[in-house]
């Protein structure tokens, strides 16, 4: 069964392959969309099969999907389809427009590819060396679509975003080479030594200096990737310049493949360490970002800057609530991830077409979004407000469950700041895109879509994520569930 | 796997070798000349080679062979070369104006890091059962090193062989003393390194023709 991970991973190759051989940038785009849905629905089959029976494996964990990873999966191939195709109608708008030549949009749909491939993967291996490899690839693959639009602010995010990942990833490479070390009295294969399951099992025999060495630095490289402040400078820039389907697979995607790698070193460290020693790690960098994040929300006049400061204090959530810890502090953060991957990515594709119509993404120079296009506008009001974490949506249930989480602990006081934090978040992302949806109409609005089936492609993924952010608030389904319990057990 | 001390031949050799290494990284980073810090970098590569050469005898194992060949061609080589044609020439980059801290001050911090290498990762602190302990605070002291020249240079250029070093350092790490590092990791590294040296190389050339001079300093723009 280990070629079905692979598969999954592989597949959106097909796009990347498409965009190389083909000039025809349509077919390009239909096979991204395509080989992503493909792909999703394979790592359904593959999570699924990861809660009722044993990890899928391959010799030397190369290959290693469990139900941390099955979970990471499915979520990162859900945006990589919803992105994929929100892709099909910018791409197509900005190619017409003479904004980006055929040339780049075959770029684009081959980085796309590759970047969408390497994510899948990454979060498919247990080995740690192997790990940082697929980690730095999507990395580089993405770095190409920042800049594809053309400008030179854009030219300049990517520069900052590759120097500054790469730096941080290195670290996290130091990071994983001291594990290996750490293991390396015990018997075994050198790919045990740097293989998860290996380490964690025997994270009690860990050498404790190199595994906290190793722990500390893998938090603080893929917290870059993450964007945990202060390590999050790049990460604004980046996600505002790049094309904004790119923006939410940056967002939705990438981010929780950080997550993903720092979570299982957090695993390793609770074993050895205790669990006190990675808690306090976790709610340090968390508290800081969501601290910065909501700072930087406060008067931000780019729609899609504002976006991106918000991940940053999303992902302070999430980190918050692996301090938290405990089953509901861990069920609580590996949710959020989930709902806010869709909350971001539908914010990211509907604020795409709002600049491609406007032309801008300046709030001050946006009013009456909701009048004047009425499907997008009431989709990013929607988004606004789930990401915001007002009830009904799934963001308001795992925000819930993380609150919980540390009301249970010995420091209160610290969901109070949480809170407060959280209540500042609400009424500076609210001012700033309530002013520029429901306010007096300002700036010029241009129909960017031509043809119902464009209409639909620019519509229709954030109607799906929406929708399933809304019954995530509702009711989660017992297979879901059942993936998150089993994930928690494995980094508890 | 034996342990290696300085006590014998190839442990004496390695340790050596790592010392120079640093000292390369340490030169690099005092100087001002961009075709200076493409030489450290050469030079520090060759040497690189020379430690995987090394632990491929002591070890008799044919693919740290491979990799000191690759190290050799690619890193002592190719990357030099590359950038000096594309970037030092092309560019005409001379002197590089965009230091933050004066060299001075720059290899003292260069040096506080050395030492915080050795006092954080000190040999007798880790495992047993390493090829060769002594190395482990060199080679993090070379990443260390190497994030420094990245942090105090703003041009990008100078960025870009500050990350080529912190690599070297990081390869230091798992070619000696892991000489068992599993080969797919470190072939699966050195792509990765290739791809983004590329990369970066089509960033700079880019954002030259556009800005010219090229020292990039802005931290992020906010509006």
């Amino acid at each position: 069964m280990v070629w079905l991970p692979v598969l999954v991973a592989a597949l959106p190759l097909v796009g990347s392959a498409f965009a190389a051989l083909s000039g025809r940038t349509g077919w390009a785009a239909a096979a991204t969309a395509a080989s992503a849905a493909a792909s999703l629905l394979l790592a359904v089959v593959v999570a699924t099969v990861t809660i009722t029976g044993a990890p899928l494996a391959s010799a030397g964990a190369f290959v290693y999907v469990d139900g941390l990873g099955g979970f990471f999966l499915v979520t990162v191939a859900a945006v990589v389809l919803l992105a994929s195709l929100g892709s099909a109608s910018y791409l197509a708008v900005e190619e017409r427009s003479g904004q980006l030549s055929v040339r780049r949009v075959r770029i684009y749909f081959g980085a796309f590819g590759l970047f969408a491939a390497a994510m899948l993967a990454a979060v498919e291996t247990a080995n740690l060396g192997l790990l940082f490899i697929l980690v730095e690839a999507a990395t580089l693959a993405s770095v190409v679509l920042v800049p594809i639009e053309g400008r030179t602010e854009g030219l300049e995010a990517g520069w900052r975003y590759v120097i500054i990942s790469s730096l941080g990833i290195t670290v996290a490479l130091v990071g994983a080479l001291f594990l290996f070390y750490s293991a390396s009295a015990l018997p075994g294969s050198a790919e045990a030594h740097l293989a998860w399951p290996f380490l964690l099992a025997h994270a009690h025999q860990l050498a404790p200096t190199a595994l906290r060495l190793g722990f500390l630095l893998g938090v603080v490289g893929y917290g870059t990737k993450v964007g945990l402040a202060p390590m999050h400078t790049w990460l604004p820039d980046a996600h505002a310049e790049a094309p904004a389907p790119a923006s939410a697979m940056l967002s939705g995607a990438l981010l929780n493949v950080g997550m993903y790698a720092i979570i299982r070193l957090l695993a390793i460290a609770n074993r050895g360490l205790g669990s006190q020693y990675g808690g306090r790690t976790m709610l340090i960098f968390g508290f800081l970002s969501v601290l910065v994040g909501v700072v930087f929300m406060i008067r931000r006049r780019d729609f899609k800057r504002l976006f991106a400061y918000s991940s940053v204090e999303h992902m302070g959530i999430i980190a918050v609530g692996l301090g938290f810890g405990g089953v509901l502090g861990i069920y609580g953060a590996l949710l959020h991830s989930l709902n806010h991957s869709l909350g971001k990515t539908i914010l990211f594709l509907s604020g795409g077409s709002v600049a491609l119509a406007y032309g801008t993404r300046r709030t001050d120079r946006l009013g009456g979004v909701v009048g004047a296009m009425p499907w997008t506008g009431a989709l990013l009001l929607g988004a606004a407000l789930a990401i915001l974490g007002a009830p009904p949506f799934g963001l308001f249930i795992s925000e819930f469950t993380i609150v919980r989480a540390g009301l249970a602990g010995d420091q209160p006081w610290l969901v109070a700041l949480l809170l407060a934090l959280l209540a500042v978040a609400f009424l500076a992302f609210i001012r700033t895109v309530g002013g520029m949806l429901l306010g007096a109409p300002r700036g010029v609005h241009r129909e960017p879509y031509r043809g119902s089936r464009e209409h639909l492609l620019a519509v229709g993924p954030s109607v799906v994520g929406l929708l399933a952010l809304l019954g995530l608030g509702l009711w989660i389904p017992s297979w879901l569930n059942s993936l998150l319990a089993h994930s928690v057990a494995l980094v508890r | 796997m034996q342990e290696l001390t300085l006590a014998s031949p190839g442990g004496a050799v390695l340790s050596l070798d790592a010392v120079l290494i640093l000292l390369s990284a340490l030169a690099c980073l005092g100087s001002k000349l961009f075709d200076r810090y493409l030489t450290y970098y050469a030079l520090q590569s060759v040497l690189l080679a020379v430690a995987a050469a090394t632990a491929a005898y002591l070890e008799g194992d044919p693919a740290l062979w491979v990799l000191a060949g690759l190290t050799l061609v690619l890193k002592g080589w190719a990357i030099p070369a590359a950038a000096r044609h594309w970037l030092v020439q092309r560019l005409d980059l001379k002197r590089d104006s965009g230091i933050t801290t004066g060299l001075s001050l720059t290899l003292v911090l260069g040096t506080a890091l050395c030492a915080f290498a050795y006092l954080a990762v000190s040999p007798e602190r880790l495992a047993h059962g390493l090829l060769a302990a002594s190395v482990v605070p060199i080679s993090t002291a070379v990443v260390l090193l190497g994030a420094l020249a990245m942090v105090v240079r703003r041009h990008m250029v100078a960025q870009l062989i500050g990350w080529l070093i912190m690599e070297n350092g990081v390869f230091l790490g798992a070619i000696t003393l892991t000489a068992s590092f599993p080969l797919i990791v470190e072939v699966g590294i050195f792509f990765d390194l290739l791809a983004g040296f590329l990369i970066m190389l089509a960033m700079t050339t880019g954002l030259a023709e556009r800005i010219s001079p090229l020292p990039i300093g802005r931290s992020g723009r906010d509006s």
